[in-house]
């Protein structure tokens, strides 16, 4: 686990820095167990920042999600780069982010964290009920410490791990500046046992499946929203001219959304979950991105992410790629 | 599904590239082989033009099935579209049968400018597989009328 | 014109073609019914003079600003419609054409099906139609000076054919000499003219054309543009030696310290050469070039007290601070004809070849017999590697001659094993040849020749073939498998597969007819020009058979072996080719760029570059521009690149990029109507 003070430290060097303009990290959130964003300019405002495993927000959306204001005439943009720490898998979307141009590397000073794994708060609410709003939540060798009540609970990591942790292929961010623990090696592997447990099933019984899904969706957007991929200036999916879906959620428009912000991450997405974590009504987002994934590394033996030199997965091509369901 | 009778007579809309497979529909036009009727072209000048998400579209406005024809690899008038496409389309197929769209909605083929007789057989294969899935009644959207 | 659409639709009969299966009066009233239609119309044959009066009249009468031709395919009649509107007043671009044809009428005999499909392609157009844009057709001035890449036989041929037109020529080789592999040979099939005789007049030609700048010991450095207008860099390799002053005498050749110790590639290493050095003879331009590996003074910094080529100048040519030069200039059209190597024999370690002296390629037979090469066109034996040193009053030793030669058709040619598959198409007939040159020069030579299969196909082939026969050649069929040595003799192992004896064949010498294969630095030329390869990794052409000079890039044209094995003659006549096809911009100085480009909303584009990494013309780049004060990147066309195939709308998540004509904004109306049951 990164120590705290040693995260202060090299933050309050880096922002600090004259060409550094912001540092994007984690600090306590409102109510016990949560951690939110912390964006800071100022070195004074560096004591708010921590990591625990309560840290579950992939920080690099915020890179490509800052709007940028008009600039008023006669003033200079303010260049300067941007700070942001990183965990393993928030590092691929960095690494995807720059494959994608969003920005040149030296646009921003990346604070890799070797990452041991954060919490599914799902999972805590249901082992513990009602604790979330008070309370710390630790990670201490390979158990959870979760305080509450003047308690002390220790469970084991595997219980209370997110999805992701559990598949994770890179711990330790593929992009960084500084790296302010020990790299971790990668402690699992994807057998996309999800998937392949889905598409198992017959026709009829896929449909009644994405049927109920799709049927809950309030088309919030909060899935785009919070996708650190997703960062169009206009999306297509809520344009009017030309109209791609209607506004209406009903089954039909729901579905095509759904789709599309699959489609529209096939290659792209590197798997942080955020999406899945934060849909209100439950709807599994990551098997819709895990679908596309798996074909995307089997067919294409391509993993987004991973590499910012790499061509885009569906700008390439290679002549023997598969064909046998073409007439 | 009681709607998978003889009597249904499948929608499918189909996406052509201008150069080969369009071409090749013309050819058998000019040859006057007779196929069924339920497919309808959108011309476009390469297969790498069509969005996979026409796909999702035409599923959504009514059509059984969706074809998207191009010229054979190596072929292509531009030299890679049909690449392109054939990458973009191998994924939304199977991105769809995931959800539960039969493949037999979602066809693609490689049509030369020379190959009258094999649009016909495609448009037959096509056909035949959609009349065997029945008509699309997952997500399509519905006619309001008030 | 952009106002409210007013659509007219006209349904053709086409005689009975349409008419015959489709109820064209049920199509026409169901088209009065579309959203815009202003007037529907059928009419027996819309592309004669009044079914086409009747657009124009109604264009006039009605207003009309959209135009929907419900007939044959738009490949039939789309450009004779497109003038249509033009010549009433209206922008080509605003026709749309229904398929009732080819694509109905045809194909479906049942009239109730075919009439019901027919309304839905109109329906289709029609929505469509209310959705197009007027296009401008934009023309770019074509600068009249084309550059030509490469000066062996085809590079000659085509830059001859330009200047001799009146244009501006810059014809750029690697080498020093212009010439190419024609060059070399000693005799040219089937007819035996002597390859010189023909071939120098020409390259003197080359170099005292008016029209043509010549830049050898060059190398074309930077290409960017587009048809019309490319603009070119090239590197003028320095020679040290000052081309102007520099008289051909040889004097600096024949004192240099290294003479004589140097493989001259011009000889394929049989021959040798100094530091500084002109390849052959009738080496054009008759100019001495250092090559700066070998020399001494320019390798190591010294060359004895001093350079004695320098002191032998009397022209005081010799300069040793020469530098590279840079030129830029700008042409409006590109030839490559860039040409060939021939099979690396070493990858068929069976044969031997660099193992034993006398296991030669074709080629370096051909310096052998050929009256300017390292022998004076003597046959004999060789003796690799082994530097001659002439003591004084030493007795040389004649070389021998052999007695026996053999050749082996097809080594590196249809033979999967070195991964070509393709036939080299001349290695059949210059071994003919070959075998003809060392029957009359050695008559007494017993000459053998091993083949797969004999392809005489061209104009005098078949009848020189059985002439070579006639001539005492003798030809197994048999692929050798192996090739050793047995005393002083080579062994040549194979089978003769027309009687099936394995054999082992004793001869003297072992010629291996090599194939032509791809340059293997044409990775250069691709990455210049963006050019694509077929799969034996020649250049590819645009179309195979209609279109055998092009390339995808338009104003980018080939000639010669750089785009797949040919002889002389073909050689030349792409040459020709090519020269006629770079000719056509150049004479008519404009040309019409394609009007269905592409188009980038820059409000909305997010620089990802998807698009520029799917365009195969390298049309489309990232450029910075100022979005509210930010520098931000967007993809921007540029459309005399552009050849309108779409596939960067597909690519583009944002739908930022379109292409014109085929938007999705045109494209999902389209599907909608056809979705329609």
């Amino acid at each position: 686990m990164v120590e705290i003070e040693k995260l202060r430290e090299i933050a309050r060097e880096v922002i600090s820095r004259e060409d550094v303009r912001q540092l994007i990290g984690y600090r306590q959130g409102t109510y016990g167990f949560r951690a939110r964003p912390a964006f800071v300019t100022t070195p004074e405002e560096v004591d708010q920042l921590i990591f625990s495993p309560a840290c579950v927000n992939n920080l690099a959306t915020y890179l490509t999600l800052e709007e940028k204001l008009p600039v008023p005439r006669g003033q200079e943009p303010d260049l300067r780069k941007v700070a942001v720490m990183v965990k393993g898998c928030d590092s691929r979307a960095l690494v995807q982010q720059m494959e994608e141009k969003a920005y040149e590397r030296d646009r921003i000073v990346v604070l890799g964290i070797p990452c041991t794994g954060v919490v599914d708060m799902d999972k805590v609410e249901e082992r513990f009920p009602n604790v979330l709003s008070r309370g710390e939540i630790a990670m201490e060798g390979d158990k959870f410490v979760l305080s509450f009540d003047g308690k002390r609970e220790e469970v084991p990591k595997e219980e209370l791990l997110a999805d992701k942790c559990r598949r994770c292929r890179y711990p330790t961010p593929l992009v960084y500046d500084q790296l302010l623990d020990e790299e971790v090696a990668r402690f699992a592997d994807d057998d996309y046992s999800d998937v392949l447990e889905l598409e198992k099933r017959s026709a009829e019984e896929k449909w009644a499946y994405w049927e109920e899904k799709f049927s809950r969706c309030i088309r919030c957007y909060s899935c785009r929203n919070v996708c650190p991929m997703c960062y169009c200036e206009d999306c297509v999916l809520d344009r009017l001219n030309p109209q791609w879906m209607r506004r209406s959620v009903d089954i039909s428009e729901n579905t095509a959304y759904h789709i599309a912000r699959a489609y529209h991450l096939a290659g792209r997405c590197i798997q942080c979950g955020e999406c899945q974590r934060v849909c209100p009504v439950e709807i599994p987002l990551m098997e819709l991105n895990r679908k596309f994934y798996k074909d995307v590394e089997e067919l294409y033996d391509y993993e987004p992410g991973t590499d910012a030199e790499a061509p885009p997965l569906l700008a390439t091509f290679k002549v023997d790629d598969r064909e046998d369901f073409i007439l | 599904m009681a709607e998978k009778n003889s009597d249904f007579e499948p929608n499918i809309v189909a996406f052509l590239c201008n150069w080969c497979s369009y071409a090749g529909a013309d050819l058998a036009g000019t040859s006057r082989i007779q196929y069924p009727s339920n497919v309808r072209v959108i011309r476009v000048m390469c297969s790498g033009r069509v969005n996979p998400l026409f796909v999702m579209n035409a599923l959504q406005q009514g059509a059984d099935g969706v074809l998207i024809s191009g010229c054979h690899p190596g072929d292509c008038h531009y030299m890679q579209g049909n690449y392109y496409a054939r990458r973009r389309f191998m994924l939304m197929r199977n991105f769809l049968e995931y959800l539960g769209v039969e493949p037999e909605r979602v066809r693609m083929s490689w049509v030369s400018a020379s190959e009258g007789a094999k649009w016909k057989e495609v448009i037959e294969e096509v056909v035949s597989g959609v009349k065997s899935v029945g008509p699309m009644n997952k997500f399509q959207r519905r006619q309001l009328n008030w | 014109m952009n106002g409210k659409p007013k659509i007219g639709v006209y349904v053709c009969h086409c005689g009975t073609n349409i008419a015959g299966v489709v109820n064209v009066e049920e199509v026409v009233q169901f088209a009065s019914t579309l959203p815009d239609v202003v007037v529907a119309r059928n009419y027996s044959y819309m592309c004669s003079d009044p079914g086409q009066a009747l657009i124009t009249d109604d264009i006039e009468k009605f207003g009309l600003n959209r135009v929907v031709v419900a007939s044959c395919s738009p490949r039939m009649h789309e450009p004779t419609f497109r003038k249509t509107l033009l010549s009433g007043g209206l922008n080509p671009y605003f026709l749309e054409m229904a398929n009732i044809r080819e694509q109905c009428s045809w194909v479906h005999e049942d009239p109730i099906a075919a009439t019901e499909k027919a309304k839905r392609i109109v329906e289709a157009a029609v929505v469509k139609a209310r959705r197009l844009e007027a296009l401008d057709v934009k023309e770019v001035d074509v600068e009249p000076a084309c550059l030509i890449i490469g000066a062996g036989i085809a590079g000659i041929q085509a830059a001859l054919d330009i200047a001799d037109a009146g244009f501006k020529v810059y014809l750029v080789e690697k080498s020093p000499t212009v010439g190419g592999h024609m060059a070399q040979l000693d005799k040219t099939f089937p007819t035996l003219d002597c390859s010189a005789c023909i071939l120098t007049p020409k390259m003197v030609d080359v170099a005292n054309h008016p029209n043509i700048e010549l830049m050898t010991y060059s190398q074309v450095e930077e290409i960017s543009g587009y048809i019309g207008n490319f603009e070119v860099k090239v590197r003028k390799k320095s020679r040290f030696v000052d081309m102007d002053k520099c008289t051909g005498c040889g004097a600096c050749a024949e004192v240099c310290r290294m003479a004589g110790r140097i493989p001259n590639e011009f000889d394929e290493g049989i021959g040798m050469r100094g530091a500084i050095y002109l390849p052959f003879p009738q080496a054009v331009p008759a100019k001495y070039t250092i090559d700066k590996e070998n020399c001494l003074f320019l390798s190591k910094g010294k060359c004895g007290e001093s350079p004695k080529c320098k002191e032998a100048c009397q022209a005081e040519a010799i300069n040793f601070d020469l530098q590279d030069e840079i030129v830029e200039f700008k042409v409006g059209t590109i030839i490559v004809a860039t040409g060939y190597d021939v099979f690396d024999a070493r990858k068929k370690p069976e044969y031997a070849y660099g193992v034993y002296d006398n296991v030669l390629t074709a080629l370096e037979f051909e310096r052998l017999v050929n009256a300017s090469g390292p022998t004076g066109g003597k046959i004999v034996m060789l003796e690799r590697g082994k530097k001659k040193k002439k003591k004084e009053g030493e007795e040389v030793e004649p070389p021998k001659v052999p007695k026996s030669i053999t050749f082996i058709q097809c080594v590196g040619s249809r033979d999967k094993s070195v991964g070509n598959e393709y036939c080299s198409r001349v290695c059949c007939m210059y071994t003919a040849k070959l075998a003809h040159l060392a029957k009359d020069k050695i008559p007494d030579c017993e000459v053998t020749i091993f083949y797969m299969d004999v392809r005489a196909f061209g104009k005098g082939f078949e009848e020189f073939y059985d002439r070579v026969r006639r001539e005492g050649v003798r030809y197994i069929r048999g692929n050798p498998s192996e090739i050793f040595k047995r005393g002083d003799k080579l062994v040549v192992k194979a089978e003769d597969t027309l009687t099936a004896t394995p054999l082992e064949h004793e001869t003297d010498m072992v010629v291996l007819s090599v194939g032509l294969v791809p340059r293997s630095d044409n990775r250069e030329i691709i990455d210049l020009l963006k050019l694509s390869q077929s799969s034996d990794l020649f250049y590819l052409e645009a179309h195979p058979k209609l279109r055998p000079v092009d390339t995808a890039s338009d104003g980018i044209f080939l000639a010669g072996v750089c785009q797949g094995p040919k002889d002389i003659p073909d050689a030349v006549a792409q040459a020709k080719g090519a020269a006629s096809a770079a000719m056509i911009p150049m004479a008519s100085g404009k040309v019409k760029v394609e009007a269905q480009t592409s188009v980038v909303n820059e409000a909305t584009c997010r620089g990802c570059g998807f698009c520029v990494a799917v365009c195969p013309y390298t049309a489309i780049e990232l450029v910075e521009v100022n979005r509210n004060g930010w520098p931000v990147k967007v993809a921007r066309v540029n459309e005399a690149l552009c050849k309108g195939c779409g596939a960067c709308a597909a690519a583009c998540l944002s739908g930022s990029i379109q292409q014109r004509s085929f938007k999705d904004i045109q494209i999902l109306p389209q599907i909608q109507a056809l979705g329609v049951k």
